[in-house]
């Protein structure tokens, strides 16, 4: 399957920009991007598990750090839930976050193919994205 | 009080579900019994997994949604990866319809009630209406290190219960060898038991099912061959058109094979017969069926070819040569030319392909060519029981109302005429007989038509050759005797041999000659 990292990249920006606009009660304080994870978190380790999840994480991370390199100063913690981002300045840390979701999306999309990572995606955000 | 009727009658009509794997259905009897608590069993890699999906894409819908949890050997994510390959794999249905769960961390680190209660909260939540726990051996491996005999047997009959009364349709699959069948307390809860068999033989897999229990309704027993392609597991029911009743009545017409002497030789095929042509190697056995083949399309009778030795491409070239135009019939598709070589082919896969292209054309006549390609064709493990399995192959399609000419290799010796090397025999209504036989220093060719089983015939043994026109059948061969053995000597009227009275009455009776 042809992934196009610009796709996951749009994708990646219209959640960061969801959660932007709807910060729950709970998570107020949290980075957008951590609160997309939070999200994803809870729908990937039901099909991957936690450990498989965790490992999607650290993974995205390695490859985001070599677009970004903002992003060493950002850490997983062992519950797979991120550290950091608040630490970066608001457009550091906004691009930053971009550059993590989208290789996150990238790496899911990869092995199981966009549309599926789409419907994944659209779960977790109870169908608030439109279709494309 | 009720009378047998009413009783009947107020009977709980069983819902059956459709399983998506062709040919599946009809080995169970109609379908899967909805809310059935149903094991899919077999080694790994013998596609246990992938007839869980077809099962599960067949029927999952928003309504009856579909949970499917995976349990430490494949994680869902990347059953996928794979399982997208398939072409049922409907990837809308994801929509809300499937849901897939790991439930490997809740196996790894609780107990059997734990999981228990997992399996029963994600059912409950979602509304589950059909369940799949891949793999459940993996479960029960894992619990069996902690938990007794009887927690595991509790467990079991839990789930069972509590996913039964839930009304889901639910798969437990595992890895299980047949020698755990005998007190595990997970195959005496199952209402339905499928055993999936993987077997190498020399160099050909062969696969066959088995529907071991299934509860409330009659399935057809035995093993049953499948195999796995894109589309996902197709079986092949060994009663594949022999379940259905004959419904013609052989015999009412004669056809024409387009050799007119030929035709007058056995006063024409009796329709619906089996007619073995038995020869050597280019001894036009290929031909006759070809001109069977031909007439029967000019008379618009539509036919199907099965050919194992040569290309279509080739069989239609040769054809050509002989003035016979396959490929028109073929592109307008009155012929089907069904070329089957794969070296680990099964009987019924072989049947149901042929039978299927004889029912879309509505075709009615059929040529087999030949056996001994097919026997060949046949994966090593389906050779032994070719005989049976040609039977299983002709009645389904004379049932079907066709005429079928198979022919088949004879090894040719000089002392004695054999019909074949398969003693088949006994299939065919009618043989043809080809040899070659040695006169004044030539191999010439002689035809004999050995049976007919639904009329006089000739007894004569005919000389023939093979012209730019297909067959040509010449005179009768006389003065000679030890004909059949292939080396003839001359008659000796003194000895007495030559009766008169023999060379007068040319027709046969119509009765089997001794075997």
């Amino acid at each position: 399957m042809n992934i196009s990292p610009g796709s996951m990249r749009h994708l990646a920006q219209k959640l960061l920009a969801l959660e932007a606009a709807n910060p729950s009660s709970e998570s107020a304080g949290e980075h957008e991007a951590a609160r997309v994870c939070d999200k994803l978190r809870i729908l990937l380790t039901r099909l991957a598990g936690a450990d498989g999840f965790s490992t999607l994480l650290r993974r995205a991370m390695v490859l985001a750090r070599k677009d970004d390199p903002s992003l060493e100063s950002v850490a997983i913690r062992p519950d797979g839930s991120l550290e950091g981002f608040e630490k970066l300045s608001a457009n550091d840390g906004n691009e930053a976050a971009l550059t993590f979701i989208a290789h996150l999306l990238g790496l899911l999309s990869t092995f199981i193919g966009e549309p599926l990572t789409r419907r994944v995606v659209r779960e977790a955000w109870d169908d608030q994205l439109p279709d494309e | 009080m009720t009378n047998g009727n009413s009783e009947k009658n107020e009977r709980v009509q069983i819902t059956r579900l459709p399983t998506g794997v062709p040919g599946l259905d009809e080995i169970l009897g109609g379908g899967l019994p909805e809310y059935s608590f149903n094991i899919i069993a077999g080694a790994p890699g013998c596609g246990k997994t992938t007839l869980a999906h077809q099962f599960v894409f067949a029927n999952a819908s928003k309504e009856r949604p579909a949970l499917y949890f995976t349990v430490l050997g494949e994680p869902a994510v990347k059953m996928l990866r794979y399982q997208q390959q398939f072409s049922f794999f409907d990837q809308s249905k994801m929509d809300g319809a499937i849901r897939f769960v790991n439930l490997s961390q809740v196996v790894l680190e609780q107990d059997l009630d734990a999981v228990l209660d997992e399996i029963i909260k994600e059912v409950e939540a979602s509304d589950a209406k059909i369940v799949v726990v891949d793999s459940f051996r993996t479960v029960v491996r894992r619990a069996q290190g902690s938990t007794t005999e009887l927690e595991l047997q509790g467990f079991v009959q839990r789930l069972a219960l509590r996913l039964t009364t839930w009304h889901a349709t639910t798969f437990l699959i595992g890895e299980y060898v047949e020698g755990e069948l005998r007190d595990n307390p997970v195959f005496t809860v199952a209402d339905g038991l499928i055993w999936l068999y993987q077997s190498i033989e020399r160099n050909s897999i062969v696969r066959k099912m088995q529907i071991m229990k299934l509860r409330g309704q009659e399935s057809v027993p035995g093993l049953h061959t499948f195999r796995i392609t894109r589309n996902g597991l197709q079986t092949f029911p060994r009663t594949f058109g022999l379940a259905q009743s004959a419904g013609h009545v052989k015999g009412r017409r004669r056809l024409s094979t387009g050799i007119p002497k030929f035709d007058e030789l056995t006063g024409g095929v009796p329709e619906g017969d089996s007619l073995l042509l038995a020869g050597p190697s280019g001894s036009g056995k290929t031909i006759i069926a070809s001109q069977f083949i031909a007439e029967g399309l000019r008379n618009g009778e539509p036919g199907v070819v099965a050919i194992f030795e040569e290309l279509p491409a080739d069989y239609i070239s040769r054809a050509a040569k002989l003035g016979i135009d396959l490929e028109t019939a073929r592109d307008e598709d009155r012929l089907r030319i069904i070329y089957l070589r794969p070296l680990d082919l099964s009987v019924d896969e072989t049947v149901h392909e042929i039978v299927n292209a004889v029912k879309e054309l509505d075709a009615k006549r059929v040529v087999l060519d030949s056996l001994v390609g097919f026997e060949m064709a046949l994966a090593p493990d389906f050779r032994h029981e070719f005989r049976e399995s040609l039977y299983r192959m002709i009645a389904a399609l004379t049932r079907l109302g066709v005429t079928v000419f198979s022919t088949v290799e004879v090894e040719e010796n000089f002392t004695s005429m054999g019909l074949s090397n398969f003693a088949i025999s006994f299939l065919a209504d009618d043989i043809v007989r080809l040899r070659y036989v040695s006169i004044n220093g030539q191999l010439r060719k002689m035809m004999l038509i050995v049976k007919m089983r639904r009329g006089n015939h000739s007894v004569d043994m005919w000389e023939y050759k093979i012209t730019e026109k297909g067959i040509e059948i010449g005179e009768p061969l006389r003065g000679f005797r030890g004909l059949t053995s292939g080396i003839p000597g001359p008659w000796s009227d003194e000895s007495g041999e030559n009766y008169p009275a023999l060379r007068d009455d040319r027709r046969g009776s119509g009765e089997e000659p001794e075997r």
